[in-house]
């Protein structure tokens, strides 16, 4: 019986070590913490592993690797909102840190990462993983190759992705305001 | 330059993306030692599931098998793959699924639903036995002992050439929001997924099988080695294809039938027809071979006491070539070749 090929550890730890820090810095943008994020990346790997090393060999990998995360990334993003799984702030950590000890400042930053990701999540996958790669980054050679689509269409995917996202944000913001203008006309101690 | 005196949507989309959190620094050492001890477990499982995947062999999924194939053929990218699969796919019973073309035309041109689809092969698919190359051996002894199964052959003709094709296993976690999304896009979401199929593992092996072709097939040694597309058969080339019957294995508590129903109904069948026929199918036994209506016609005929289904694709040229699938004993037997109805079963007759 012959069985995929297997890794040599050294080589795969290699690859390991050279995309996971980044991998998981893009997916943490659309799931709730480092945890989860570092999960999603662990489970590509470990399907990188399981698959052998035939992707690395045909000089793939790299695509490879931001494909699956991303898209995986995007699937539990959909998943979470599905389930109202929110975002986790931690404010002893991060770069906001001082920030978010704020409540106010906390607050409003949470609602904006929530209607950032409904949006997302409302997009055809693609498209938010379009999104998330190029605001992560990665230039449009480097999305082709992981979205598997000719360079010269990057930008026009790119721009409709845009486009798209603009108008639902934009009407998910306008929906909100006329929501808590109606609100306030039915407050009886107004 | 400021975001607003670039574009104002880009600004939005750019503003919008930048509040998104940023994750702290990644432990390397401490995640790659967790990931390590994940792959040695995966090594520990890959090594004892061919003994569980044999001990559930036939009885369960057979209707996975089905449900595969139904899939399958509405992807173009996967379809050349899934030409030569279809034609494997064996358990103990043949059944036919006519299928309206028109909702899979529709997808067929679905350049995002194709793309979502082919993506979902290649991330959660894991070949555990990959196809090797066809051989061409010199004789059905070696065929027979190379594929593991007695070779049974037309009566009174030599094979031109015969080839074993490798056995093929994959096994793939199935992902119930992801399975969703793909039937959301292809603008189903009427359809929904049972939520019993998320995270469960199905798994498919498809033996050795030999070809034996007869007649003037053309340069069929180098179609089969990829080399070329190779000089035209004539009407007297016949390919018979046999290979025993595949094993799939699947969670105890996923019911097929159940996927199935979604299935027939995203190849276009109404509720109440997906219903009907799923009640009319053993999904643990019959391989349901999926036609086009309007693109091929068939019907049932008998071959050596099995009930056997005669296919004839239509359009000009075509209308001799036939294609006749059956069962017998364990092995299922594809014979492609070109003739009347008698001609076909009269060739599965003499097989021997």
């Amino acid at each position: 019986m012959a069985m995929a090929a297997n890794w040599v550890e050294s080589e795969f730890e290699a690859v390991f070590r050279e995309h996971f820090g980044r991998m998981v810095r893009i997916t943490r943008r659309v799931l709730g913490s480092d945890a989860e994020a570092e999960e999603i990346c662990s489970d590509t790997f470990l399907k990188l592993y399981r698959s052998g090393p035939g992707v690395a060999a045909r000089g793939t990998v790299t695509a490879w690797l931001y494909r699956v995360a991303t898209r995986a990334s995007i699937d539990r993003l959909r998943q979470n909102q599905r389930r109202g799984v929110g975002e986790e702030i931690d404010p002893e950590t991060g770069p906001e840190a001082n920030d978010l000890q704020d409540p106010l400042i906390r607050l409003m930053r949470s609602e904006r990462i929530a209607a950032v990701r409904s949006t997302l999540a409302k997009l055809k996958p693609e498209k938010a993983q379009l999104l998330l790669l190029r605001h992560s980054g990665l230039s449009y050679q480097e999305i082709a190759d992981a979205m598997r689509m000719k360079a010269a269409s990057v930008g026009t995917m790119l721009a409709r992705a845009e486009a798209e996202f603009s108008t639902q944000y934009h009407g998910r913001q306008n929906a909100n305001k006329r929501g808590t203008g109606l609100q306030m006309a039915k407050d009886p101690s107004d | 330059m400021t975001h607003s005196e670039i574009d104002p949507g880009m600004a939005t989309v750019r503003d919008a993306m930048d509040d998104l959190p940023k994750s702290g620094s990644v432990n390397m050492d401490a995640a790659w030692t967790r990931l390590r001890a994940r792959m040695h477990e995966a090594s520990d499982r890959k090594r004892v599931r061919w003994t569980a995947m044999r001990t559930w062999s036939l009885p369960v999924a057979a209707g996975l098998v089905a449900v595969a194939a139904v899939l399958v053929i509405t992807v173009a990218p996967i379809r050349a793959w899934a030409e030569n699969l279809l034609s494997i796919f064996r358990v103990e019973h043949v059944a036919v699924l006519d299928i309206s073309s028109g909702n899979l035309q529709g997808l067929e041109g679905d350049q995002v639903f194709n793309q979502a689809i082919a993506r979902l092969i290649s991330e959660e698919v894991t070949v555990t036995e990959a196809p090797q190359k066809p051989r061409v051996v010199a004789d059905a002894a070696t065929a027979a002992k190379m594929a593991g199964f007695d070779l049974h052959l037309i009566g009174g003709e030599t094979p031109s050439v015969l080839t074993v094709r490798s056995a093929i296993s994959a096994q793939m976690k199935l992902d119930r929001d992801r399975l969703q999304s793909i039937v959301d896009e292809a603008g189903r979401s009427d359809l929904r997924i049972p939520s019993s199929v998320d995270g469960a593992v199905i798994g498919l092996r498809l033996p050795a099988g030999v070809v034996a072709i007869y007649g003037n097939c053309g340069d069929e040694v180098a179609r089969w080695k990829g080399m070329s597309n190779g000089p035209a058969r004539d009407a007297s080339c016949v390919n018979l294809s046999e290979m025993p019957s595949p094993s799939a294995s699947a969670p105890s508590d996923l019911n097929p039938a159940e996927l199935a129903q979604v299935a027939l109904q995203f190849a276009g069948l109404s509720a109440t027809e997906a219903a009907n026929f799923t009640q009319t199918i053993d999904w643990t036994s019959t391989f349901v071979l999926p036609v086009l209506h309007g693109q091929s016609s068939y019907e049932k005929v008998s071959v050596k006491g099995n009930e056997a289904v005669l296919l004839r694709p239509k359009g000009p040229g075509n209308s001799a070539h036939f294609v006749l699938v059956w069962i017998d004993n364990g092995i299922l037997y594809t014979l492609m070749g070109t003739g009347d109805d008698t001609t076909a079963v009269n060739l599965g007759e003499k097989i021997e």
